[in-house]
């Protein structure tokens, strides 16, 4: 068994497959409503019962994470917020190296790379969406004037567009791209287990890597040493 | 089938409100609990206890009291905002041209209440689970207890003392309604009109007015909400677009990206 | 009414006056839009702007209580036309079929509010000899066909309503003078013989304390118009409950016993002194005096109640019935003036609600409080049945024993009701009753059956009048056997009567009631067809139910003809003579078959003609003279007797005056609720539509108070208070009275303590003071103020 390093700890790894679930949820909920031929699921109200229940879910969730994880956050957020010129060289290796798996092409990631920080930005602001939309729809129907109950429908649904693409996107990168598997030791693991292979850390995160392992200084993230059988 | 509509003619009408009671009694709606507000009027608005109900208009016409009476209701509209927007189809076009509505398929959404031009359709629902059912006149059309389909007219109609409503192939009530309102203009109400001859690619409850919509508190040009066009008409195709073009790029993605690793990993074996 | 409510939908104008018929008889209204479909126009006079003022061509504001101001007016103008125009009427009709050019006895006269021969101390017309015609030797009036004797009854009107111009009536009325015209033109245009011209009238006319004059104007403005006997004209009440005619027609009125006989006084000791004043004599031949029939009805009705016990040597039981004490009053208020000093001891309050409905309620209420015992017949425990619980009332200081006999509504019982067009429609049984509720034949008949029990066994005053009654229903009483008894039997044969043609008064036959003699015969019970098939062009309907007399749709038809027995209006014929085979085809002919076009038409009244002036038949004079409401805030301007002189004054002190009550209160109806309201505020879907006791005032009055819709007030007058919210309104216009502004509030009067919604009474302010004819309170105008809760 190769050595592995930890990617995610824990509270995130639970924080993220409550918030996958929720949102998976969240979308097939309203997918019902979006395509005329299942409309007749959401008959009765059931499907928008769930629908409130994953919501509050979603919301709820980051509201516990927060507070009790709040160094990990701030770190995230610096992570995700951190642009530089070493984007825009993600962006221009990209199509060679998620088309045709030119590792080379791609020049060394971070903890969280280009793609990871564009798809952090979305998800917040169609987080923000959802959420403000949302609320006004389940809470001020009955007082808020039509225009704008209409005006939140239509913002909700475009969230929905947006956000379904990236949703496809997501599964695809993380479970099935060649490029992110093996499973047990790829992008799937990082957040499943919370480990990756180290030569998957380094291949894909080298910038990471090198930073919290490679000089010896005393790491960040424990190095998980799993001797090989 | 020749459409059918309501005809409901303002100068005939005594708001004795037994359209409103007959309506309640036909479909096992409840009285609700109101106040006397400083009018006649009751209760104050459309709600899923109250599926039509009279309005009370007072003016002043050459310095003498005028008292107009204006029916509210669904107008049951040609092109309806509301089932343009259902996604359960609870609402649907009957075959007869009146928007009918199926409460067991109601998913308590309330689209229809955020888009209806006439602000008709009313759902009770609970505030915290979402349930609950929207509720509007189905001109009698409603599932066990269709009045129009067992050849009846309306309960309102049909209860009307002055003939102010009537039930007919829209057709003849078009006819009927635009020689009324003829007749008004000859009598020097030059403003008076038939309402919902056109107004949405037509109503199926057309007015005979002896003024301007505007005095009867009635939208003068009524449109499904450009919210509504703009969702159902553009919105929708463009998330398809995205959808399907995000489905078929990751397809083709992994198609070429495989072979590449492929290739890759032979590549790498045959130089080891 | 004279016509019938199909009959509205005939007519070219309609005048709708003292009624709200929109709102109170909306079914009518359906009547009312045929009419207007077909162009007629339809008038509305009312103190306020109302849902039946909305759907008028004319509608004429007017001060509640000044309908003969208003009337006189328009009688003033009608006469001044038919002199300059009279080929707009029908002279035909004037010359033949009213008195218009018959005499009056030259002692009549009126001066300054008074008619001749009035007794102050009484209060009353004692002496109404000078109101009659003057006579040949035959003794048939004299007459001037050519109307300019100074004496002729056409010259009189002239000279009585000629106070009546139209700045007076403005100044009296209200009413801007421009509104009187417009109003007076219109109506007055339906005075051509191929026009029709109805009126159409409710509590707003009769509930004043010049009630009944108040419709004998219509009467002369309907007989100048010759409006009646005609398809589309008429004087026609609206009653204010659906079987209310069929109550007044089976006596449910202190001063009449079944078929309008008048009810035996101590002033007819004898049965020979009782039809000699019940038949009024005439030596016209043209006359047909129906009334001279009357002693045939009372003689068959006691033999009705008395069978056997009633022959030709006991007066037919006559010394056996009740009889009232002469010139006292036995109406409404007077019964609780009676309560109230314990001469009444008991009551039987069925299907009726005083607590709400009565007069001046805090006094009715407290009258209960004294009775020993009230039985309420009713569906629901009402608040006359929970007088003694009442806010404010303490049940352990009222001694009453109240018994709630629970009642079948009218889907739950069999039985005729007759509507306001005289029409007996009989209806079945749908339900049953709920509980222990039983319907009101059954209630009466067990209940009699019990005190003619008591009676047999124990004796009592009188005790042969209950115990020799034929009372034979048996335990489950059959309404058909009542119907049968009442339409009348050859008591010989054992066969019902066809008609009251066959009524005898030598006790040969019998009858419950001679107006509806005809309704179930051999052929079965008439009131029971349904056929719709109308064989007339005007709506008849003849074979649809049943109505009385003998199912002659429109009354006093023989009017609606010239002396040819040919159709003033061939368009909307009603009857015609066929001279070649000697009938008469379309409507029953009044008077009957054989007798061609030279019979007077009013064939009810002794002279046969329709009473321009009434001959002796009224309490306060022989033409409608205007007073003032009990209560008012305006002095007479048309004479210095400023209330009716006949009326009684049950309660001088209890009087409201302008300085403490400056706005005049009126009260009515809506069509949300019912009368007293049990039925309505019980039922979830009507109290929505008018959950609470609410005030009508205009928008300057309410501004003036500093009063908002929506606000909660308070008005009161001499006698109560009441809290209700306002409806401040464009609908109640201020008018100018005798040069000051003067302001109208109105109040619905179905609120009550009791019931799924409640609310206070309106008629806790209404007066102790009723008509002089027939006693019904004025509800109509009274002084209150208002003010914010």
């Amino acid at each position: 068994m190769e050595p592995e390093v930890e990617r995610y700890r824990k509270p995130t790894r639970v924080l993220h497959w409550v918030h996958a679930g929720a949102f998976s949820v969240l979308f097939l909920t309203g997918l019902v409503l979006f395509i005329p031929g299942l409309g007749f699921l959401a008959e009765g109200g059931w499907t928008r019962l769930l629908h409130r229940i994953a919501a509050a879910a979603f919301v709820i969730a980051p509201a516990i994470y927060v507070p009790l994880n709040w160094t990990a956050t701030l770190r995230g957020i610096k992570d995700a917020f951190n642009w530089g010129r070493e984007d825009i060289g993600w962006a221009l290796a990209a199509p060679r190296y998620y088309f045709f798996c030119d590792e080379g092409a791609m020049p060394p990631q971070d903890h969280m790379n280009t793609g990871q920080k564009m798809w952090w930005l979305l998800v917040l602001i169609l987080s923000g969406v959802f959420l403000v939309t949302g609320l006004v729809m389940w809470l001020f129907k009955t007082v808020a004037p039509p225009a704008l109950l209409q005006v939140m429908v239509l913002l909700h649904d475009v969230a929905f567009i947006g956000s379904a693409p990236m949703l496809f996107v997501h599964i695809y990168l993380s479970a099935i791209h060649p490029l992110m598997r093996p499973a047990r030791a790829g992008a799937w693991s990082s957040m499943a287990r919370g480990r990756v292979s180290r030569s998957y850390a380094r291949s894909h995160h080298a910038r990471w890597y090198a930073r919290v392992y490679g000089t010896g200084e005393p790491a960040r993230e424990k190095e998980t040493e799993v001797l090989s059988r | 089938m020749a459409e059918k509509a309501i005809l409901f003619d303002a100068t005939r009408c005594i708001a004795c409100r037994a359209c409103q009671v007959a309506c309640k009694q036909w479909n096992g709606l409840s009285g609700e609990s109101t106040r006397n507000l400083g009018t006649y009027e009751n209760p104050p608005d459309l709600s899923a206890q109250t599926w039509v109900k009279m309005r009370f208009v007072e003016s002043t016409e050459g310095g003498a009291p005028a008292w107009t009476f204006v029916r509210q209701a669904c107008m049951h509209c040609t092109d309806a905002a509301c089932v343009r927007v259902c996604p359960t189809k609870a609402l649907a076009h009957h075959e007869l041209g009146m928007v009918t509505y199926d409460p067991s398929e109601c998913s308590g959404c309330g689209y229809c209440v955020d888009f209806c031009p006439f602000h008709t359709p009313r759902a009770g629902r609970n505030l915290v689970s979402g349930m609950g059912k929207m509720a509007k006149c189905t001109m009698c059309t409603s599932p066990g207890l269709d009045r129009i389909g067992a050849g009846y007219q309306p309960a309102c109609v049909k209860t009307c003392p002055t003939g102010a409503l009537s039930f007919a192939d829209r057709a003849d009530l078009v006819a009927e309604g635009t020689a009324r309102v003829q007749a008004l203009r000859a009598q020097g109400r030059a403003n008076a009109s038939l309402y919902g001859e056109n107004e949405l690619d037509g109503l199926h409850v057309l007015y005979v007015l002896n003024d301007s919509p505007e005095a009867f508190g009635l939208p003068a040009n009524p449109r499904v909400p450009a919210t509504a066009m703009a969702w159902k008409g553009a919105l929708q195709p463009v998330g398809w677009a995205l959808g399907g073009l995000a489905i078929v790029g990751l397809a083709l993605n992994f198609v070429i990206a495989r072979r590449a690793k492929f290739s890759q990993e032979a590549a790498a074996k045959r130089r080891k | 009414m004279t016509n019938h409510w199909t009959d509205i939908g005939n007519a070219d104008v309609i005048l709708i006056m003292g009624s709200n018929a929109a709102e109170n008889h909306p079914i009518s209204f359906h009547w009312v839009t045929k009419a207007m479909e077909k162009g007629a126009t339809l008038i509305h006079v009312d103190p306020r702007f109302t849902r039946t003022s909305a759907r008028a061509n004319i509608w004429a504001p007017i001060r509640s209580g000044t309908d003969i101001a208003f009337l006189g007016g328009m009688i003033k103008y009608i006469v001044e036309d038919i002199e300059k125009n009279p080929q707009n009427y029908n002279m035909e009709y004037l010359r033949e079929y009213t008195n218009a050019g018959w005499l009056i006895d030259a002692k009549y006269g009126f001066n300054d509010g008074l008619f001749s021969g009035y007794d102050a101390a009484s209060r009353s017309y004692k002496d109404k000899t000078s109101w009659q015609y003057q006579k040949d030797a035959k003794g048939i009036p004299v007459q001037d066909k050519t109307f300019s004797d100074p004496s002729c009854v056409f010259q009189l009107l002239k000279r009585h309503y000629a106070r009546y111009d139209m700045n007076t009536v403005s100044r009296v009325t209200g009413t801007p003078q421009a509104s009187l015209l417009k109003v007076y033109q219109a109506f007055a245009a339906s005075g051509r013989p191929d026009r029709a011209g109805t009126i159409l009238y409710a509590m707003g006319t009769t509930q004043h304390t010049v009630g009944s004059q108040n419709v004998r104007a219509y009467s002369v403005i309907q007989l100048l118009l010759a409006n009646i006997g005609i398809a589309g004209g008429g004087i026609n009440a609206l009653r204010g409950e659906s079987n209310v005619q069929g109550a007044t027609d089976h006596a449910l009125l202190y001063q009449y016993i079944p078929g309008y006989l008048p009810t035996p006084s101590t002033a007819q000791p004898t049965l020979a002194k009782y039809l000699e004043a019940i038949t009024p004599k005439t030596s016209d031949p043209r006359s047909g005096n129906w009334k001279q029939h009357q002693p045939k009805y009372m003689v068959s009705m006691l033999k009705a109640w008395y069978g056997s016990a009633a022959t030709k040597d006991n007066e037919f039981a006559y010394q056996l019935i009740p009889k009232v004490q002469a010139g006292a009053n036995y109406s409404f208020i007077a019964l609780f003036e009676a309560m109230e000093k314990g001469t009444i001891k008991g009551a039987l309050v069925w299907g009726q609600n005083p607590a709400v409905g009565g007069p001046n309620g805090n006094a009715e209420r407290k009258a209960l409080e004294k009775l020993d015992w009230l039985v309420d017949v009713d569906l629901w425990e009402t608040e006359t049945a929970a007088f003694w619980k009442r806010p404010g009332a303490d049940p352990k200081t009222i001694d009453t024993e109240v018994f709630l006999l629970p009642a079948a509504a009218s889907y739950e019982k069999e039985g005729s009701v007759t509507n306001s067009g005289r029409l007996a429609q009989w209806r079945y049984k749908a339900i049953e009753p709920p509980g222990e509720a039983e319907d009101d034949l059954w209630i009466v008949s067990h209940l009699m059956d019990t005190v003619r029990a008591l009676y047999a066994g124990e004796g009592g005053p009188n005790a042969a009048a209950v115990t020799k009654v034929t009372w034979d229903y048996g335990g489950v009483p059959d309404p058909s056997k009542v119907a049968k008894e009442i339409n009348g039997y050859d008591l010989a044969t054992g066969k019902l009567v066809a008609n009251f043609l066959s009524l005898k008064d030598d006790g040969s036959t019998s009858c419950g009631n001679w107006l509806f003699s005809g309704s179930h015969t051999e052929s079965g019970n008439m009131m029971a067809r349904r056929d719709p098939k109308d064989n007339s062009t005007i709506g008849l309907y003849s074979n649809w139910a049943w109505c009385w007399p003998v199912n002659r749709r429109i009354i006093y038809n023989r009017a609606s003809v010239d002396l040819n027995g040919n159709p003033f209006d061939p368009k909307r014929p009603v009857v015609k003579w066929d001279a070649a085979n000697k009938k008469w085809t379309g409507d029953v002919i009044d008077g009957f078959g054989t007798t061609g076009p030279t019979l007077y038409p009013f064939i009810m009244l002794a002279d046969g003609v329709g009473h321009l002036f009434g001959v002796g038949g009224m309490a306060d004079g022989p033409f409608p003279e205007h007073y003032e409401p009990w209560e008012t805030p305006a002095r007479n301007l048309l004479s210095s007797t400023q209330l009716n002189p006949a009326a009684k004054v049950w309660r001088p002190q209890e009087q409201g005056t302008p300085d403490k009550y400056p706005y005049v209160g009126t009260t009515y109806r809506v069509t949300e609720h019912w009368q007293a309201g049990a039925m309505t505020r019980n039922l979830p879907w009507l109290a929505e539509l008018m959950p609470e006791m609410f005030v009508e005032i205009g928008e300057e009055l309410a501004s003036a108070k500093g009063i908002r819709s929506g606000d909660r007030v308070v008005v009161e007058s001499a006698r109560g208070q009441v809290s209700a919210v306002a409806v401040v309104t464009k609908r109640l216009m201020p008018l100018t009275v005798d040069g000051r502004v003067t302001y109208t509030v109105g109040l619905p009067w179905h609120y009550g303590y009791m019931g799924l919604i409640k609310g206070d009474s309106a008629n806790l302010l209404t007066p102790y003071i009723g008509d002089a004819n027939t006693t019904i309170p004025e509800y109509k105008a009274f002084l209150v103020n208002v003010r914010r809760a």
